[in-house]
């Protein structure tokens, strides 16, 4: 009896929800759904994959210059926000069987704690942000010299009186400092990421794909964010009382699961394509949490 | 009583088998009287707020053809000032720098804001349901979304025009678009982005649709072919249309922070962006032409009263372009820096490629033979179609194959092959359906005499302008550029004044069309007598499409039964006289 389920109020336990208009049946309805999200994520693949294709390209012609641009990322924060995402993975799976079972209570709960997690990864990421900023790794128009690569600078032109007044590239300054912080070592103790090894500009070219890389990504962590905050205040109007809509919720884990991988992607790609230690993940986070940003 | 799980059980799929018995007593047509206080599509909701937040794919077709006509006129303009400026070899009308504006504005708008979402926009949005016996879209309000979204986009390319243009031509190659153009490359870039979304939005709903919406014995094999067409550009829209998004991306970013991902001067390669561009780009002329072919399917059948030839090898014929479609797009690098033995690749994949076309247009011609061949307003621009596109297609070859290419690269050849496919063909197929679902959009016929005079005015003008760039360009006048020797003055003349004559042709259904909703007579159910499931249902169509969910029996194109009408109306779900005949098999799925 389509029409009784139509009429029942919201929130009446035990309905399985109205069919829409143009459906003829729960069954094609929901399937639809779930047929669209998936459809959807294709095109979201394909649109990483352009930008990952771009980037391997320049990975395999300058594999030095990638591992010197990676060296001097914050893997501290890379590492906690990486588990964020799993948890936040793990919650929104809770809400789907949560709201499958009519729980309005559990519903609500996977959803807000997914949210919370999906913001504190924003709220890292931007404090990672900032902390590159403030370190002077920007390439291009927004470059400048930081305090502490111009003293550095400065000291080695008293050595080198024929070294220009000026550096020629601030970013190549501000990375030179950066590497030196991260004191990485290889097995004969040399360090991993010496100044031969890398051309400047071909780091800058590192630096454009991991601004715009993981800049796309967080643009799709907002909107999912966005469409979390929706759905918890769906829950508390009672519309996912209707069991059947639990595929709303499941076609936005499809989304949010998506968003996840995305980063399982690009964690080796920028943060691990180049040597790291343990020590830079506790300085790393150590510099996300502490009083002042840089060194 | 509805249960409570959230799982519906799945209910087994009846197919119902093939039956040509026809409906013993025909259902009956509205009669004039009837049909003025018939409630329909276009009155039901006649406030402006209908219209705008409407979620039925009817109107919503209805605003993209709208929308799409205006940026037609717009780009028909530009191109006005590029051919007339080619009358007299140091250019007649336009600045060195205008010139540039000018044909960049022909490009983007005529591809991105008219042959990438005329068809799809308009003939699928509108058909695809009324052919697969669906009361929507799969996704209405996406649906409405996705024309939003294309409004907003164009609205971007429209401030770009008015605010100086773009000069980099459509491709926006760099280091040029990035680098040195001082032009409006942002705003365009955004208008790529944004309207390619809608393009995404809509391939997902229509195939969401196909395979999720189809009515009872609606099997895959039943399908007509324009649903296949309409399927396959939708693969292409939701594959390649991300790749162009992320290539426009990078390009704004390089243009933004002055960091070049594409910039040689540290590392990058230009080469790349031609990569991922045509990428997208050289399926988007599938993008383009497929759904004209899938037109020109229903069009031909109706107008030669016979089932089409070789139904499977055109519905695979789609599929097959839209698969290796992305495969070819390197041809177009064949003389920018690309290895030799990738261009000898590509060579070979872009022949590949000729062979679903041909297919397709090798079943037509069988179609057509022995058929009973009317030539009203449809047919004529069907089969301008295939002759137009026949000679596009290939001239492709030529330009496919790497060493015919060195010559003809970047010169009017190249722009004569594209305009015989995308006008000769796309236009045509365009107008074709345009003219053939006129009648089911609005419930009038328009004049006989003026569309077919109109359809051979447009096949003149268009055959006269394009012909002789085939001359000039293998002579060797590049494209691109405001001036050219005097001796290739003649063609150029000849090219403008046939432009002229198409544009005339172009401007008559404007006023014909519109003539006929005011005054022309009511079209009826089936005014072509046609066997499409779209025909069964009243014209204009009820808001939800057909009075109860139809049931279909046979195949699309069904001409060579007997009393072949009779069997349509059967499928029309109000109408069971037939009821002995359904006798369905069950296959448990």
């Amino acid at each position: 009896m389509a029409a009784d389920t139509a009429t029942a109020p919201a929130g009446a336990p035990g309905t399985v929800g109205p069919v829409a208009h143009h459906f003829n049946n729960m069954p094609q309805q929901q399937a639809s759904v779930r047929f669209g999200m998936w459809l959807f994520l294709v095109t979201e693949v394909l649109f990483f994959g352009g930008a990952i294709c771009a980037y391997t390209v320049y990975r395999l012609w300058f594999p030095k210059d990638f591992e010197a641009g990676s060296a001097a990322l914050n893997v501290g924060i890379a590492s906690v926000n990486t588990f964020l995402l799993l948890a936040s993975s793990l919650t929104i799976t809770l809400a789907i069987r949560a709201c499958y079972d009519g729980s309005r209570k559990r519903l609500m709960r996977h959803l807000v704690l997914t949210t919370v997690l999906g913001a504190a990864f924003l709220g890292l990421k931007a404090r990672e942000y900032q902390l590159d900023y403030v370190e002077g790794l920007v390439p291009g128009n927004f470059s400048y010299l930081t305090k502490e690569a111009k003293k550095e600078y400065d000291e080695a032109r008293e050595a080198d009186p024929s070294l220009p007044v000026e550096p020629e590239s601030a970013f190549n300054e501000n990375l030179k400092v950066a590497l030196h912080h991260a004191k990485l070592k290889n097995k004969d103790g040399q360090p991993a990421v010496a100044g031969q090894d890398y051309e400047p500009s071909r780091v800058q070219l590192f630096f454009m794909f991991y601004y715009s890389m993981t800049g796309l990504h967080v643009l799709h962590m907002i909107i999912g964010l966005g469409i979390l905050v929706w759905q918890i205040v769906l829950t508390a109007t009672g519309f996912f009382d209707y069991s059947a809509r639990y595929v709303y919720i499941e076609t936005m884990s499809l989304y949010w699961h998506f968003v996840d991988m995305v980063w399982m992607f690009l964690l080796p790609l920028l943060y691990l394509c180049g040597p790291h230690n343990f020590q830079q993940v506790t300085e790393g986070l150590a510099q996300a949490f502490g009083a002042g940003g840089g060194h | 009583m509805a249960t409570a799980t959230p799982h519906a059980p799945t209910a087994p799929v009846v197919v119902p088998k093939l039956d040509y018995t026809p409906q013993a007593v025909p259902p009956p047509e509205p009669t004039p009287a009837e049909d003025r206080v018939r409630k329909h599509y276009l009155n039901h909701d006649t406030s402006l707020l209908g219209w705008l937040l409407t979620v039925d794919h009817k109107r919503i077709g209805l605003m993209y053809l709208v929308g799409v006509s205006i940026f037609f006129v717009a780009g028909a303009i530009a191109v006005g000032l590029v051919r007339t400026n080619l009358i007299t070899p140091t250019g007649a009308i336009l600045e060195l720098d205008q010139y540039n504006k000018a044909f960049t504005a022909h490009g983007t708008i005529m591809l991105f804001l008219f042959l990438i979402p005329v068809i799809p926009g308009v003939l699928g949005n509108f058909f695809v349901p009324l052919m697969i016996g669906a009361k929507d879209m799969a996704f209405p309000k996406l649906n409405l979304a996705s024309f939003y979204v294309w409004a907003f986009g164009a609205m971007f390319f429209l401030y770009q025009l008015l605010v100086g243009g773009l000069d980099t031509g459509w491709t926006l190659y760099p280091p040029y678009s990035t680098k040195y153009s001082h032009t409006n490359v942002l705003y365009a870039g955004l208008g790529i982005f944004i309207t390619g979304f809608s393009s995404i939005l809509t391939g997902l709903n229509i195939i969401a649709t196909v395979h999720k919406m189809r009515c009872p014995g609606m099997t895959w094999g039943r399908l007509p072919l324009f649903v296949w067409a309409m399927y396959a550009t939708s693969v292409i829209q939701l594959l390649g249309t991300p790749v162009l998004a992320v290539t426009v991306v990078m390009a704004a970013v390089e243009k933004l922070f002055g960091v070049g991902i594409f910039d040689p001067k540290i590392g990058g390669d230009p080469l790349l962006f031609q990569h991922m561009f045509w990428f997208y780009s050289h399926p988007a002329v599938y993008i383009m032409i497929l759904p004209g072919m899938g037109v020109i399917n229903e069009v031909l059948t109706c107008f030669s009263r016979k089932n089409i030839f070789g139904y499977a090898a055109v519905a695979w014929s789609s599929v097959g372009i839209a698969v290796v479609g992305f495969l070819v797009w390197g041809h177009h690098m064949f003389l920018a820096g690309q290895g030799y033995y990738l261009s000898m690749v590509f060579a070979f994949l872009t022949m590949l490629v000729a062979v679903p076309s041909a297919i397709k247009v090798f079943n037509w011609t069988a179609t057509l033979y022995g058929g009973v061949i009317s030539y009203q307003a449809p047919m004529i621009f069907a089969i301008g179609f295939i002759v137009l596109f026949t000679i596009g297609g290939l001239t492709g070859l030529w330009l496919g194959t790497m060493g015919a290419d060195i010559h003809l690269h970047d010169t009017y050849f190249v722009i004569a092959h594209f305009h015989y496919t995308m006008v000769g063909g796309m236009m045509f197929a365009w107008q074709a359906g345009l003219h053939f679902w006129w009648p089911k959009m609005t419930g009038r016929m328009y004049s006989d005499f003026w569309s077919r005079l109109a359809a051979i005015v447009m096949l003149v003008g268009f055959a006269l302008t394009f012909a002789p760039q085939f001359v000039v360009g293998y002579l060797g006048m590049p494209r691109r550029y405001p001036n050219y020797p005097e001796e290739f003055q003649i063609y150029n003349v000849m090219s403008t004044a046939a432009a002229y004559i198409q544009g005339i042709g172009y401007l008559m259904p404007a006023f014909y069309l519109t003539a006929s909703l005011f005054f022309g007579k009511r079209a009826g159910n089936n005014p072509y007598k046609a066997t499409g499931l779209e025909w069964s249902t009243t014209s204009p169509p009820e808001p939800h499409n057909f009075p109860a969910t139809p049931t279909v029996y046979f195949g699309p194109y069904e001409y060579g039964v007997p009393d072949g009408l009779s069997i349509v109306d059967k499928m029309n779900g109000t109408h069971t006289n037939g009821a002995a005949a359904k006798q369905g098999v069950t296959s448990g799925s």
